[in-house]
């Protein structure tokens, strides 16, 4: 039971840290006017995703997505886990350095960024060498500190709120739905680790529920604090609108008059979090794809994360980091499709005995 | 177990090493932190900047005002920063007073809006006035009268509800954003050095997409502050025969379009008091004359400003749900000079 808790809590964080930064950015880019159709929209894509995903799953109990993956075969494995490695070693790392970089921004000015990466990246490789029930055990405490930063940021906000900024509409046609941009969003919405702890978790959709809405709560208000602080207009021409939303609000009336600190804490508890988990997924493929030893896998980790510390330390300037972050979450983006798919395919036809070696 | 429980002791005390990185950290007591800039320019000249900064050591509480000349705001901070004896931190700032002249070129004032809305040190939330004088006049009579307590200078623009009904403030991220709306044009305060007191309130300019066009009174700020739903309670209105006080205030809008033209019906109710009157007036003169006062005055403003496109009382925002996205577009242009509104006051006693 609290397995289950505890995941759906790892959900809401993982959205959460890659919900904040690059997100609502992409959104208002896609449309002018109804953002909330986007937003849902997309939402409602990621669950039917997770719903393939598990209905896929659930043909091997007991098994999780490697486990499919070399029952397929190994090349099978080679061809399609190699890629994805390589990409979450590239997200783990850009991820971690553009959150430093809204960090330094926000409160450490004068802060060299590697100093900060370090810190971070040491927190993270830690929790993902512990292991996933460490990692489980500490969202439940990261969750606790954060949710009320974020709930803060949220109500604070409504003073500046301007409801007449937004046009109230239904856009008809959709035309955001031919736009190839909308489906790289997806790959915002991280559900790909589910998989990955399948095998000892009988996690259901319906357990997923509640999380799901709060996530998507949570993407509707990231996108509409800006615009209703700001207007459509006017939001499009900031760098990072969440953050420039957050530091318009004056709360004097506080000990603290700075509203934007709290968002960077909450981004420090998400980040280390998401990416401990991202490492430990990298773990995971790894160990089951070479059949390493549990005791080997943890310097596999720390090899791993020394390549995305030297990666995310040699960008060397902002824009190229949201550019590759943008691709390499595009890249996410086609695993969260080809991996549920090509899973419920399997499953789908091994049950009809397709293989031969059906029980 | 016991050795590597000491071996993890050693670490942990041994990550006090990196605390030597902070040997240049530069705590609050060692920085200053300015509280109220001034920036003017004349035409062909530099930027000139004015900070008023308090220093507090130990006991004696001092402050000054410092000023420096450069070719852009960004090289002036720097300049200050390098010829001050502490750090200067300027994330503090509570209030930015631009000169006219400098407000009034229009390449330059928006320039100056959008650096200061996107430095990371200055922060957004500042407060913006505009002011006649000279900065340096303004600041020094901040820095004589406040000194180390500037940060009251908020106050002045934030008296809460019911106390100076004319009076409001608007945030840098305001101005910033008014340039890109298209149905709502905004106010900034006008001031001046007082004599006794700190300011002096003189109106507000109105700005159109980041432009300045014109200036209004004391009065019909106040009136725009009607329409953003603020109370005009506390407001003491002289009619020469009598004077009132205004002790509650609703205003209520109906929006149409007829021949896709905008019609807006508006209901002001005013519960009054009645302060002082000369023998032998009504009540209902009294009434009759205020409601007519408030009325011709608010015709008075619509009618300047739909001559300048400029919605100042964000009129626009109500039509928001009457109109797609791209007839908001001309707005300003194309439906808000046709704008009809009929205004009515309805003014009661206490």
């Amino acid at each position: 039971m609290t397995n289950r808790i505890q995941i759906g809590v790892i959900f809401i964080i993982i959205n959460l840290s890659f919900g904040y930064l690059v997100y609502p950015n992409l959104i208002y880019t896609l449309a002018k006017t109804a953002h909330w159709e986007v937003v849902l929209c997309q939402a409602f894509l990621q669950l039917l995703l997770i719903w393939i995903y598990f209905k896929g799953l659930s043909f091997f109990p007991e098994k999780d997505v490697i486990d499919i993956y070399l029952k397929m075969g190994r090349w099978f494995t080679f061809i399609f886990l190699t890629p994805l490695i390589i990409n979450l070693v590239t997200l783990f790392a850009l991820n971690i350095r553009l959150h430093t970089e809204v960090i330094i921004s926000i409160f450490l000015p004068r802060t060299p960024y590697w100093s900060i990466m370090i810190l971070l990246f040491f927190i993270s490789i830690y929790t993902a060498v512990k292991g996933l029930g460490t990692i489980l055990r500490s969202s439940v405490i990261i969750f606790l500190i954060v949710i009320p930063l974020v709930l803060l940021n949220i109500f604070t906000s409504v003073v500046n709120f301007d409801v007449h900024n937004v046009t109230p509409s239904w856009s008809l046609p959709h035309k955001f739905l031919f736009n190839i941009k909308f489906l790289y969003l997806i790959g915002f919405s991280s559900f790909l680790f589910l998989g990955f702890i399948s095998s000892n978790t009988k996690l259901k959709l319906r357990h997923l529920l509640v999380p799901w809405v709060s996530v998507t709560l949570f993407f509707l208000t990231v996108v509409y604090i800006p615009l209703f602080i700001f207007g459509q207009e006017a939001v499009v021409t900031l760098n990072n609108p969440f953050l420039e939303a957050m530091d318009s609000i004056d709360i004097s009336w506080f000990s603290f008059n700075r509203q934007a600190i709290f968002f960077g804490v909450s981004l420090v508890g998400l980040v280390i979090l998401t990416n401990a988990v991202l490492l430990w997924m990298i773990g995971q493929i790894i160990q089951k794809m070479l059949k390493r030893q549990k005791e080997e896998l943890s310097y596999w980790m720390m090899a791993i994360s020394m390549i995305a510390v030297i990666l995310s330390i040699f960008i060397p300037s902002k824009s190229l980091i949201e550019k590759y972050f943008l691709w390499s979450t595009n890249v996410q983006a086609f695993f969260m499709f080809v991996i549920p798919i090509t899973i419920f395919i399997y499953g789908f036809l091994a049950k009809r005995g397709v293989f031969g070696y059906e029980k | 177990m016991k050795n590597n429980k000491t071996f993890t002791l050693l670490i942990v005390i041994m990550s006090t090493i990196f605390l030597c990185g902070c040997w240049d950290i530069k705590d609050i007591n060692k920085r200053s932190l300015p509280l109220v800039m001034g920036i003017s320019k004349e035409a062909e000249e530099e930027y000139k900047l004015t900070l008023q900064i308090p220093i507090l050591e130990n006991e004696n509480q001092i402050s000054k005002v410092v000023t420096g000349k450069g070719n852009t705001v960004a090289s002036i901070l720097g300049q200050i920063r390098t010829n001050s004896e502490d750090a200067v931190d300027y994330t503090q700032i509570r209030l930015i007073v631009i000169q006219s002249n400098l407000a009034h070129s229009e390449k330059e004032f928006k320039e100056l809006i959008k650096f200061l809305m996107v430095s990371k040190e200055i922060p957004s939330r500042a407060l913006v006035a505009i002011t006649d004088e000279s900065i340096e006049k303004v600041l020094a009579n901040i820095n004589d009268k406040l000194g180390v307590q500037a940060t009251s200078i908020y106050d002045f623009f934030n008296k809460g509800g019911g106390w100076a009904p004319e009076m409001f403030s608007i945030p840098i991220w305001e101005v910033y954003r008014s340039a890109f709306l298209f149905t709502k044009d905004i106010a900034i305060p006008v001031v001046r050095s007082g004599k006794d007191t700190v300011l002096v309130f003189e109106g507000s300019d109105i700005l159109k997409k980041g432009n300045i066009i014109e200036r209004i009174s004391p009065h019909e700020t106040q009136l725009i502050n009607v329409f953003q739903n603020k109370n005009e309670k506390g407001k003491i209105e002289s009619l020469g025969f009598a004077s009132i006080m205004v002790t509650n205030s609703s205003i209520q809008n109906k929006t149409s379009m007829k021949n896709n033209k905008p019609v807006l019906s508006s209901d002001l109710k005013l519960k009054m008091y009645i302060l002082e009157r000369e023998e032998g007036i009504t009540d209902n003169r009294i009434r009759r004359e205020l409601e007519m006062l408030i009325e011709k005055r608010f015709y008075n403003i619509l009618k300047k400003t739909q001559e300048r496109n400029a919605d100042i009382f964000g009129f626009g925002q109500q039509f928001q749900h009457m109109l797609s996205y791209n007839e908001l577009k001309d707005w300003r242009n194309v439906y808000y000079p046709n704008l009809k509104v009929n205004f009515k006051v309805h003014a009661n006693m206490e």
